[in-house]
């Protein structure tokens, strides 16, 4: 049956499959199945292992219930028309033995928040705003979440699976990796057959975060919000997936931050706004010429590379799937494969990123 | 005797079964079709609802499951606003055939939306032969008046390339007028109960559309406020004209006719 995003407009994919040995058998540690867009991420390793690292129910959360982080999965995924991640969320409720008939009635449910508890409801509503408004909705939707009795360890989560789906659908929807194959499987009869191996396994794999400590005090832009979550297992891995991003030699860490500076600028982010600024300074760009680049999205001082990554950054912050498509493939036309990758990883992340921003930052 | 009657009764409910079976089947396949075809249809309803508003206003309202009773209200926001409108098209009604003439329009309306939405603005409406577009009316933009004058740019060129088509054909060229400006206002779903469009009600909009009328006046097609100048990027050519005193307006109007972009910005690929 089809699913609630099959009448999405998805380009063809925008990038080469490339094996990977090492990260495939990486993924399928931390995963126990085949990672089925780890091969398109491989090019750029950074990329590739927060793509894994960064699902919250491979133990990253700690206070949250993992059915309401799922229902925000799913619906965030909904709400940024993301079809690939769509689908997997659809294959594995079927797995679980979910009927499509239920999957459609608690997609139904999901659209009308009236029929569900308040704390779910109040969830929903979060990522949902976070989704469509972004950080300009960020106190509105913290004081629903509290009034609907989330503490505060549970908000900072909520904004972790909201973020971290950001990342996850914009990553998979930039270079439009194939959905079809995902949304046709629960249907094939191997698939049938063995969906509760898949599910035994996949149920196997997820686990409740424990207390980690913060090893070490992170130094890099978004250091704070690492640091937020201190004592949480997100802050480490959220804390690697940005420290990898930023040593990753494929685009230059100038292109980086200028990219992550516009997304901030976009969502309206003024926390991250001020420690990207503050790192942009560092790297020898004065203010007037990040002002200029911020108010027009071009200045003399920008190299060809970077006017096109930062032009390309403000697409990705409120999009239609096949247009966003459409300017990725223009992009690869300028850009070799890996930094492709790389700035759809970029812009994924920092759309994650600046959400969060404005939800941990401002809150604290 | 008692064998062959148990096998009897054991084919003829076995029959039974299949032949209940069968029907539950037929059943069930009969209503997965009309699931199929009422799925298609409200597909195709919300395809056509996305031609008389924003797609995205659609789209929420359609994932919300909001009446449009509902829907809610008009939010405050600064927006930019575009007005375009065709020089000449009173002449040219009396000119060509009828649906000539929606052929030529037609061809109009697209080339100019396709500008807007290109550089992230929304159709408002099609008011005759004239077009109201806001640029970070649904999402925040805060690269909105370049976005519009680089749509009303594309615009220029599109028309342009159109006039190409239509000389070929002995038709007569269209010019456009077009006035921008930005200012605040409400912009949502508005109207009676029985008709609403999306729309942003405010002083940007009236000013956009005094400005297009006064691209006659000054000989260009594209006009923009002293409001919007003080936002563009300098890589845009403006040439400053005279104040016009403006209906409803108690002041002239300063006004600045956007020629295009400066060579180095051209260079830089815009």
């Amino acid at each position: 049956m089809a699913s609630a995003l099959e009448h999405v407009s998805w380009e063809t994919c925008l990038i080469e499959p490339r094996s990977d040995r090492a990260l495939e058998a990486y993924a399928r540690r931390k995963v126990g199945v085949p990672f089925l867009s780890l091969r398109y991420f491989a090019s750029v390793p950074w990329l590739a292992r927060a793509v894994v690292d960064l699902h919250p129910e491979l133990g990253l959360l700690m206070h949250l219930d993992q059915s309401v982080a799922d229902l925000l999965t799913l619906v965030v995924s909904q709400e940024n028309s993301c079809r690939f991640c769509y689908a997997v969320m659809r294959m594995l409720l079927r797995a679980q033995g979910m009927s499509d008939a239920r999957i459609e009635r608690m997609e139904q449910h999901l659209s009308r928040a009236g029929d569900l508890p308040p704390r779910t409801a109040a969830a929903i509503a979060f990522g949902r705003s976070q989704s469509r408004v972004g950080p300009g909705a960020a106190r509105d939707a913290r004081r629903a979440l509290r009034h609907a009795g989330f503490s505060d360890d549970e908000m900072k989560e909520i904004g972790f699976v909201v973020a971290s789906t950001d990342f996850l659908n914009r990553i998979h929807t930039i270079p439009a990796i194939p959905s079809r194959p995902v949304e046709r499987m629960p249907d094939r009869l191997h698939m049938r057959l063995l969906g509760p191996l898949l599910n035994y396994i996949v149920q196997k794999h997820r686990f409740r975060g424990r207390a980690t400590p913060l090893e070490r005090a992170p130094l890099y832009p978004y250091a704070r919000l690492v640091r937020a979550y201190a004592g949480s297992p997100i802050a480490p891995a959220l804390g690697q997936a940005i420290e990898e991003m930023w040593a990753s030699p494929v685009l230059s860490r100038r292109s980086k931050l200028l990219m992550l500076a516009v997304i901030a600028r976009g969502l309206g982010c003024e926390v991250c706004a001020l420690e990207i600024g503050e790192a942009l300074q560092r790297e020898g760009l004065d203010a007037s010429a990040l002002a200029q680049i911020l108010t027009h999205l071009d200045a003399p001082e920008l190299d060809d590379t970077e006017r096109l990554l930062v032009r390309f950054a403000r697409e990705t912050i409120w999009y239609e799937p096949a247009v966003l498509q459409r300017r990725a493939r223009a992009l690869s036309a300028r850009l070799t494969g890996p930094q492709l990758v790389e700035a759809a990883g970029v812009a994924s992340l920092a759309n994650g990123l600046c959400r969060l921003g404005a939800m941990v930052l401002e809150h604290a | 005797m008692t064998w062959t009657a148990a096998l009897v009764v054991a084919l003829v409910i076995i029959a039974v079964l299949a032949g209940a079976l069968w029907r539950q089947r037929h059943y069930q396949e009969r209503l997965k079709a009309q699931l199929k075809a009422a799925t298609a249809d409200l597909e195709q309803l919300q395809n056509a609802c996305s031609r008389l508003a924003p797609a995205g206003v659609v789209q929420r309202l359609v994932a919300d499951g909001i009446a449009l009773d509902d829907a809610p209200g008009a939010e405050r926001k600064v927006v930019t606003a575009m007005f375009v409108d065709l020089v000449g098209f009173t002449a040219m009604t009396e000119r060509l055939e009828p649906a000539l003439l929606v052929r030529v329009l037609n061809g109009y309306y697209q080339r100019v939306s396709d500008a807007i939405e290109e550089h992230r603005g929304q159709v408002g409406s099609f008011v005759g032969d004239g077009i109201v577009a806001y640029f970070g009316a649904i999402q925040p933009n805060p690269w909105q008046c370049d976005d519009a004058v680089r749509a009303a740019l594309a615009m220029r060129a599109a028309i342009r390339a159109y006039n190409g088509e239509l000389e070929r054909e002995g038709l007569p060229p269209l010019a456009i007028g077009v006035g921008i400006d930005r200012g605040p206002g409400l912009a949502g779903l508005m109207g009676s109960r029985a008709r609403r469009e999306y729309a942003f009600i405010g002083r940007a909009v009236n000013l956009a559309a005094r400005l297009q009328g006064l691209t006659r006046i000054h000989q260009v097609d594209i006009l923009v406020t002293e409001a919007l100048r003080a936002e563009l990027d300098a890589g845009f050519v403006l040439v400053p004209m005279p104040a016009e005193p403006v209906k409803g307006f108690a002041e002239p109007i300063v006004t600045y006719a956007v020629r295009g972009r400066s060579e180095p910005h051209q260079d830089r690929g815009q």
